[in-house]
Order: structure tokens, then C-alpha cells, then sequence
């Protein structure tokens, strides 16, 4: 069967292929959009913290310094959310009740699946980011140059990739009920410890250092980078290791699929 | 399996939808405004995104908001008011209005001055009596026009020693006692603090009184009482070492005779003792041109007809002035901790106000400072030696004299002809001059002799001989013209009054006091002269009145006739004269004068 199956594959041509991708991209987002235990918190937990954070209590001194440090750094903590969860949660649910082995039967490519877990977070990073942005121009008062803003958006969205492998990875490693919880001891500490909330010069000397071991950290800074607020490493050094996470994450990922379901 | 054509285009379209808003969104979003180039705002207005020198260090993409002439605040991504006019300082980089640690402030220098940058001056001897507003103009904000200036006045120095020979009364000091009595005078005229002169002369090949080590150390002593500082200038090594020695707070030259060792420096470092090495001046009595080159750079409607004169000057002496041993100095003071101040010493020859303190900046960079610390010694440091804390800074409560230049100049501190704004007390300073266009004067007759004197006091063109003194400028001095045996007798009394003191007499070419004509073609002034064993004046006043001291020669005569030539060109009128004037200055005292057969041709 598995034969047959590749080669109805293999006669499809691109743009049915294409519609393939798209149709199971459409049922991933309307999938979690219905599920509002995971779209509202990640779509309006970060905005509500900048609306308090960044401009609530941002913009009370002379200076719109936190309510821009705050977008770049909200902005990393609003795309970790549906990389994280999507992933994460989301693959080791289907996993758990057969969705996913069910899908594997059908002639979709296995790519669909993971392409389409991945627009839905890229989607759900655009919402985000757009949202942020908004609140921080129009309500905080922050001003960016025009290349700045697409550039952060840019960077953003980017950076969801090593938060996507990240969730690749625990979702094929971690059973359902075990992923929720994993997924949120990962996903605050490293936001709040990656200076998300906080800048992260605020910190201790120790948790400073500490950051450096986070890929929310490097994402943070590189968007900082965008608008000129980094810690002043190289921009060099936070893709590098960006780019380790992901290779890592994703290899962690491959091994952990192969393994049989637990 | 089926695949619904119309549900996926409508997906498609969806996604392009979706793309176009979110770049559109992206695209809106507010970005920094700033007010058109065109315009320089005054008043209120700040100052966005500038790469900031703040007096101290650099400082990135920093925002300084001023507000009625002072600085209100300065930080990243200030919140600034919405219609507040902003201007664009990406890829510009801000500093504080710059001190010029030493000036000599008489005609354009302060004007000169500012629109160099040069917001503030330090000026180590003048007479005080010519900038009467000099205490209300830099205590309150909006713009004269000229720089602010803080003065030592009146110098100390022997009778006939450093500071005597420029025409000016000076109030001299031949033993300590008077140090006291000395310095209170000077704290009764306004000065600011107290300048000494260290000098015998021997630096520059000719011989000075000079004061005495006690007198030194009395006046020094007695401006410490006052509360006032003590600077002096020095040309040798040996006068700083005993100046330092005797608790000097300052020194405003350094010294090019021979080089300081680490130790003498680090001793220097350790009493506190700033020093303005005035490597500008030192570069130009060296016979070198750095102020001349840097003027060639720039469009001629930057420089004055001050500027243009002092640049075009010259120091006679051939001295064994070594500008490299001064700036080898400047790198071990510096080395050793000592603060450098940055000063030109203008309008003296070869300099040029303002712009000669951007040849100090490349100068103190090349005696081993950087560029943060050379600029640091045109502001902060400056301003704090001194003890003024309104100004050398960018920060809060600062006043607004700031100086915004293109580009990045971490890299290179030459920036006089990249001056992109420029404000003092939050104002816009004019930068360029208004040229008038060249007026066309009569032609004067063709006729070369003047005045023969053989019948009276006739001239053979224009309105005559009359008499010319200091009391047209509130001074005391007398003379009178009378012909005796076919010459100008002139004779006269100066006196006290006025700080440049003059009597004498003045022919005018024109039909009216002062009115121009033109003697192109012409070359050289000449005159048979006999009088009183002192030094006389001859001036020849130009197309327009000088702020300053007008271009003038001067010359010695004895009881015998002796025939005198001065090229035209020495004066630097251009052709053209209105005036020419013979005069004694100081010292106080009668004299007599005589003149015949004046004569240009």
C-alpha cells in the first residue's frame, strides 16, 4: 500500500500538490483556531502584557524606551506561543490519538503536515506581531524607521523557526498530557529569563550570563539589534546559535519519530 | 479524492489578501518625523536620533529635546511632544557649543567665533571696558550674535614686559605688595579670573621684563584669596615648572623649548594644573599654515574680513619654536593625566577666530589624544576648569548651544566645513556672511603728491587735515595741527580714558569724512617724518569702518627728517581708502610730530 500510495503521490502534479499543502494548512489553523484554549491565550497574552508593561506602565517618564524595547522583546514572546504550542502540544495530541497515523495513511506528503503546522504558527506569529505593532505606534507613541518595522517583522517571523523545531521535538518525544506541562515549564521561564519581560539589563550579572544559553535570548536580541536596544554581541553569533538550536532540535525531532508510540 | 477549485482560489485569494494587509499595516506604522532641512528651528524644538557627544563620550541614537534656549532632556526615544519640530539627526552626530580656552577678544572674534562653533571663549587678556554686556549677554538666554565671553581682563605683567606693546594701558606690578591691591582692582573690573605673564622674552629671541618670582607668587596668592584662579603664560619649560611650583591653577600655552620628563609631567598631573597648549598659535609662530590650509577648504562666505586679515598675518621672528616638541609635550601631559584644554590663542597671526580652534582639535589629536578627549577638551573639561556650569555639556539644564555636524566624526574631528546646524541659547546662528556686493568708489585724481604743507594745511584733493583722538571713544587724549616752516607740526597729549588710547592727525581723500576712493594702480604710501623718539602710527582706513584696530603700521622717528615708505599692500584695503591717519598711542604722555610731503603712488 505504502507503494501505491507513493506513486499517486508522485503523479500528482505541482499544483495539486500545492492544493494539498493548502487545504492542510487551512485545517491546521481552523483546527487550533477553534480551540480557543490555545488561540486566545497566545494571541492575546502578549498583547495584554504590553498593554500593560509597554504602555500602561511604559510611558509614564519622558521617554519611550520601554514601549519600544517591549515590542521587539513582546514580539518574540507572542511568536514562541504558537510555535511552542502548535507544535508541541499539537503533535504529541495527534500522535497520542491517531490523528497523525490516520494522515499518514492518506497520499498527503508527509511535508504537508509539518508545513502546514508551520503556516498556522507563521499566521499566527502575523496576527501577533501586527497587533503588537499597532498598539505600540498608534497607542504608545513608539516610532521606528520604515525599514526598521519591516525589518523586526521580518526578523520575527524568522525566528519562529528554531520555537517550531523546538516544539517538533518535544511533541515527538513527549506524550500529551506530559507535553502541556513541559511546554509551559519551558515557555515562561525561558520568556521571563531571556529578558521578554524584562530588559535584560535589568538583571544580575549571573542570570545575565545565564540568558546566553536561550535561543528566546539570541531571537531577542537580534530583533533588538533591528531597533538598535541589543546588548551589543554580533548579530553573527545570536543566527549561529539560532541556527545550532533548530539543527538540533529538528535532528532530536527525526530520532524521536522513529521512535514507536509509548 | 476532490479537490474544490473554487474553495482554494478563494484560499489563495485569502492569502494574498492577507499578505497585502499585513505589509500595508507594516507599511503606515508611524515612523520617526522630522521637520524639512530647509528650516532650523529656534525655541523649542529637539534634536532626533543623533549619534551624541555629550561633553564627555558618544552616546548613540539619542534624542535632546531644548526647550527656551536650554536643554530640557536628552535620552533614547524621548516622548516628545507631537508638534514639536523635530530635526533629523541620522547620520549626524551633536555637540555641545565649543569653548575656546583662549582668545583675545576684540573686533569679530566673538562674532567669528560662533559662527565656528565656537559658542563660548576664553579670553586671557583684554580690556575689559570693550564688551560692557559681556556679564548680561552670557547670563541670559537668546543670541547676540557673538559668543559668550568670560575674561581674565587685565593681565599681570612688568612694566614694559609681555602684554605692554599692544597699545593698550596696562596696569603693571613691579613688586609683591601690590599683588593684593593689583588683584582686587582686577576682581572690581570684572575679571573672571587672573592671568599672569611668565615671560622674559628668550623664546622667541628677544629680551622682556618680566615679573619677578615673588611678585609671582604674591599675585597668585592674592587671586587665591579672591577666590579667583590663577592661570599664566609660559613659553619655556622652566617658567611652567616654577608656576606649577608655586600653585598655578592653570597654563594657557605649552611650551616648545624643550620636552617635559615623565616626571616633571606626573607632577603637573598631581598639583591639578590644566594646561591650553594653544598648539594653533605655537603651529603659526613655527612658520606653519594649518588655520591658512583649512580656510582654502572652505567657501569664502565662511570667513570675515577679520578672518581672511589674521590668516594672511604672519609671526616675523624666526625663533626656535619646534611645533613637534609642543606637541610632543601635549602627548606626555596628557600621558601623565595632566587636562588638556583646547585654545587658539586668536586672532593672533596665522589663526583665525573659530576656525583655528577646529586646527586645535586635529592638532591635539596629533599630539595623542582622541577624538573624544580633544573634543572633551573643547567642552566638559573646559567648562569645568574654569568652573562653568551652565555650559559644555549636552544634558539637562544645559544651555542650548549646540553643534550639529554631517556625518560620523568619531573617526576625524576636522569638521569646520561640515557644520550642518548650528545653535547658541537654542537660536539658529547665521554661518555665512552677506557679501555686499563690490561697491564702485570714485576714482581719486591722478595727482600722487597730497600734501606739501609749503602754504597750509591744504591737501590737493578731498575734505583736508583735521585732528584725531580718543575722544570719540570716551578717552582724554588731545592733539592739534598747526603748519610751521612748510610742515605738519602735530602735538598732543595721551592720556588715560580709553584702553587703546590715540591723538594725531587724519586726512580724509573724499569730499566727506570717510567717504572712499578709489586708488587702485597705486602702491605705496610715503611721508618725510621727524618728531619725539617714540613709536608713531600710520593707518589707512579701508571702503568700511573696522570693528577692530584698523590696519596700521607704525614707525619711529628722531629729530632728523627721515623719508618712510609703506607698500599699500601691508594694509590691506584693496584700493581703497577714506582715511589715513598718523598717531601716538601709548604710553600716557605729550609728543610732537612732524610731517611732510605725504605722498601715494
Amino acid at each position: 500500500m505504502d507503494a501505491a500510495i507513493r506513486a499517486t503521490v508522485n503523479r500528482m502534479d505541482f499544483s495539486r500538490r500545492l492544493r494539498v499543502y493548502a487545504l492542510e494548512s487551512r485545517a491546521q489553523f481552523l483546527s487550533v483556531w477553534r480551540v480557543p484554549a490555545f488561540s486566545v491565550p497566545t494571541l492575546v497574552f502578549p498583547l495584554m502584557f504590553y498593554v500593560f508593561f509597554g504602555i500602561i506602565m511604559g510611558t509614564r517618564g519622558l521617554s519611550l524606551v520601554m514601549p519600544t524595547y517591549l515590542l521587539a522583546t513582546y514580539g518574540v514572546f507572542g511568536i514562541i506561543g504558537p510555535a511552542l504550542f502548535g507544535f508541541g502540544l499539537g503533535l504529541s495530541t495527534e500522535r497520542s490519538d491517531g490523528t497523525l497515523l490516520l494522515k499518514q495513511t492518506t497520499p498527503m506528503p508527509p511535508a504537508a503536515y509539518l508545513v502546514a503546522k508551520l503556516s498556522m504558527a507563521l499566521l499566527f506569529s502575523s496576527l501577533i506581531i501586527l497587533g503588537l505593532f499597532c498598539m505600540g505606534g498608534y497607542l504608545a507613541g513608539v516610532e521606528l524607521y520604515r525599514w526598521q518595522w519591516f525589518t523586526l517583522a521580518g526578523v520575527l517571523l524568522l525566528s519562529t523557526l528554531p520555537f517550531c523545531a523546538m516544539g517538533l521535538a518535544i511533541g515527538t518525544w513527549v506524550k500529551a498530557q506530559a507535553a502541556m506541562a513541559l511546554v509551559n515549564a519551558v515557555y515562561l521561564p525561558m520568556a521571563f529569563l531571556s529578558g521578554l519581560w524584562f530588559p535584560v539589563m535589568a538583571f544580575p550579572t549571573v542570570l545575565q550570563k545565564l540568558a546566553n544559553i536561550f535561543p528566546a535570548y539570541h531571537a531577542a536580541q537580534l530583533c533588538l539589534k533591528v531597533i538598535d536596544m541589543d546588548q551589543g554581541q554580533s548579530a553573527v553569533l545570536h543566527l549561529g546559535v539560532l541556527i545550532f538550536y533548530t539543527m538540533a532540535f529538528l535532528a532530536l525531532a527525526a530520532v524521536g519519530m522513529r521512535r514507536p508510540l509509548a | 479524492m476532490r479537490f474544490e477549485t473554487g474553495q482554494l482560489d478563494r484560499g489563495v485569494i485569502l492569502i494574498l489578501v492577507g499578505l497585502a494587509v499585513f505589509v500595508l499595516v507594516l507599511a503606515t506604522l508611524p515612523t520617526p518625523r522630522t521637520t524639512p532641512d530647509e528650516v532650523t528651528p529656534r525655541g523649542d524644538f529637539a534634536i532626533v536620533d543623533v549619534l551624541l557627544f555629550d561633553g564627555e563620550q558618544f552616546q548613540e541614537h539619542r534624542d535632546v529635546w531644548v526647550e527656551q534656549g536650554r536643554i530640557k532632556a536628552v535620552g533614547r526615544k524621548l516622548a516628545l511632544p507631537d508638534d514639536l519640530p523635530r530635526v533629523a539627526g541620522q547620520g549626524r552626530t551633536l555637540l555641545p557649543g565649543l569653548i575656546d580656552a583662549h582668545v583675545h577678544s576684540f573686533g569679530d572674534v566673538l562674532s567669528d567665533s560662533v559662527r565656528f562653533g565656537a559658542t563660548t571663549v576664553l579670553d586671557q587678556f583684554t580690556a575689559l571696558d570693550l564688551t560692557p554686556n559681556r556679564v548680561a549677554d552670557r547670563s541670559s538666554i537668546g543670541f547676540s550674535g557673538a559668543a559668550d565671553l568670560f575674561s581674565a581682563g587685565m593681565l599681570a605683567t612688568a612694566p614694559g614686559g609681555h602684554g605692554t606693546q599692544y597699545g593698550m594701558q596696562v596696569d603693571t606690578l613691579t613688586a609683591p605688595e601690590q599683588a593684593r591691591d593689583w588683584v582686587r582692582a582686577r576682581k572690581e573690573e570684572g575679571s573672571d579670573w587672573i592671568k599672569i605673564v611668565i615671560e622674559d622674552g628668550s623664546a622667541y629671541d628677544f629680551q622682556l621684563a618680566a615679573l619677578d618670582r615673588a611678585t609671582i607668587a604674591a599675585v597668585i596668592e592674592a587671586a587665591h584669596a579672591e577666590d579667583l584662579l590663577a592661570v599664566a603664560h609660559v613659553s619655556r619649560l622652566s617658567a611652567a615648572l616654577m608656576a606649577v611650583e608655586l600653585g598655578i591653577d592653570g597654563l594657557v600655552h605649552v611650551w616648545a623649548d624643550q620636552l617635559i620628563s615623565d616626571a616633571d609631567a606626573a607632577r603637573i598631573a598631581d598639583a591639578g594644573v590644566f594646561v591650553t597648549p594653544t598648539l594653533a598659535v605655537i603651529a603659526s609662530v613655527a612658520g606653519q599654515t594649518p588655520s591658512r590650509d583649512l580656510a582654502g577648504s572652505l567657501d569664502a562666505d565662511l570667513l570675515s574680513a577679520m578672518q581672511s586679515s589674521t590668516l594672511e598675518g604672519q609671526f616675523g621672528a624666526t625663533s626656535e619654536h619646534d611645533l613637534d616638541i609642543a606637541l610632543q609635550n601635549v602627548g606626555r601631559l596628557h600621558r601623565a593625566g595632566v587636562t588638556i584644554l583646547a585654545g587658539t590663542d586668536v586672532p593672533n597671526p596665522g589663526t583665525a577666530s573659530g576656525l583655528s580652534l577646529h586646527v586645535e582639535l586635529d592638532l591635539l589629536v596629533q599630539a595623542g589624544l582622541t577624538p573624544a578627549e580633544a573634543l572633551a577638551a573643547a567642552t566638559s573639561l573646559a567648562a569645568t576648569a574654569y568652573g562653568l556650569d551652565d555650559r559644555g555639556r549636552v544634558a539637562d539644564q544645559q544651555l542650548a548651544d549646540l553643534v550639529l555636524i554631517a556625518g560620523d566624526i568619531r573617526g576625524d574631528v576636522s569638521f569646520s566645513s561640515r557644520i550642518a546646524r548650528l545653535w547658541k541659547d537654542g537660536e539658529p546662528v547665521t554661518r555665512r556672511l552677506q557679501r555686499k556686493p563690490d561697491q564702485a568708489f570714485p576714482m581719486a585724481p591722478s595727482v600722487t603728491l597730497i600734501s606739501s604743507f609749503d602754504t597750509g594745511l591744504e591737501s590737493s584733493f578731498g575734505a583736508g587735515w583735521f585732528p584725531s583722538t580718543d575722544d570719540v571713544r570716551g578717552g582724554q587724549s588731545a592733539a592739534e595741527l598747526e603748519v610751521v616752516d612748510g610742515a605738519l607740526r602735530i602735538s598732543g597729549d595721551i592720556k588715560p580714558g580709553f584702553p587703546f588710547p590715540w591723538a594725531g592727525a587724519i586726512w580724509f581723500p573724499g569730499d566727506q569724512p570717510m567717504a572712499p576712493l578709489d586708488f587702485s594702480g597705486r602702491t605705496t604710501l610715503r611721508f618725510r617724518a621727524r618728531g619725539d623718539q617714540r613709536n608713531y602710527t600710520v593707518m589707512v582706513f579701508g571702503a568700511s569702518m573696522p570693528a577692530g584696530a584698523p590696519p596700521s603700521a607704525s614707525f619711529q622717528v628722531s629729530d632728523q627728517w627721515s623719508q618712510l615708505e609703506f607698500p599699500l599692500d601691508g594694509f590691506n584695503v584693496g584700493g581703497v581708502i577714506s582715511g589715513l591717519s598718523f598717531v601716538a598711542q601709548a604710553p600716557h604722555g605729550t609728543f610732537q610730530l612732524e610731517i611732510d610731503d605725504v605722498i601715494i603712488d
